[in-house]
């Protein structure tokens, strides 16, 4: 990761920009009920815990180029971003398949709640953090 | 962003985990990044831009955008997606990000979008 990194410097030119965004795994994605006058959390989901590990890696390899002299940070954010399914049986086959989520959501409703909403539509809300950099 | 970005259905067991339709839009990301005044006029690569998703989204700013991507099922696809599009400042290739096919300099910015 850190040979990318080196030759994404060699590829910039000077006073080139970097931009590196991904998934953030260190705030907790929502399971939410979306209803006519909104969305509500009604779970939560955990990154599974390799891709944690993944992520760590990511951070640590910006961290050395950074070290290195390579790229200067300019700026960073998150933004949220909603993956909207038709129903409940959607958003739980999803997370069955997914390999970056756990494959359970947390839920804070209880099961008859959820039985009594799981036609309606449901959404997974997580974060996407970004991060600029400059070349040095 | 309290919106949801495009009703996409059953989305998430029909097509791949890794697909672009469970990310957000083009136009999303630049907006946080920076908006266009990021990309306009500028020579761009996205590294591992699997579809091509992001490439042809910066592709009306750019003088030019280049997507790399290890996966030739992919960037297939990402060619397919620049012809349908119309998109002539676009060109995708195969290959590593550990020994880019560019020479030194060749890229105002670089993005690494979902990739690392």
């Amino acid at each position: 990761m850190v040979d990318a990194l080196r030759e994404v410097h060699r590829v910039l030119a000077p006073r080139g920009v970097l931009v590196d965004a991904r998934p953030d795994s260190r705030v907790l994605a929502g399971a939410e009920h979306l209803t006519g006058r909104g969305h509500r959390r009604v779970g939560t989901i955990n990154t599974a815990r390799v891709e944690r590990a993944n992520d760590r890696i990511s951070d640590r390899a910006i961290a050395r180029v950074v070290r290195e002299g390579l790229f200067e940070r300019r700026r960073h954010g998150r933004f949220w971003h909603r993956v909207p399914f038709d129903d409940l049986s959607g958003l739980v086959q999803y997370l069955r398949e997914h390999l970056r989520f756990a494959h359970r959501a947390r839920w804070s409703v209880d099961a008859a709640m959820r039985r009594r909403i799981k036609n309606d539509r449901f959404a997974i809300r997580r974060a996407v953090r970004f991060e600029l950099l400059d070349r040095r | 962003m309290n919106k949801v970005v495009g009703h996409v259905g059953r989305v998430g067991w029909q097509v791949p985990a890794v697909s672009s339709a469970l990310r957000p839009s083009a136009a999303v990301e630049l907006g946080h990044w920076g908006g266009p005044r990021l990309v306009r006029g500028k020579r761009v690569l996205d590294l591992g831009c699997g579809d091509g998703r992001l490439a042809l989204g910066m592709a009306p700013y750019a003088k030019s955008v280049a997507g790399l991507d290890p996966d030739p099922p992919l960037i297939a696809s990402a060619r397919r997606r620049a012809r349908a599009s119309g998109a002539r400042n676009v060109r995708f290739q195969v290959g590593a990000a550990q020994t880019l096919p560019y020479p030194s300099g060749a890229f105002d910015v670089v993005i690494l979008s979902w990739t690392l």
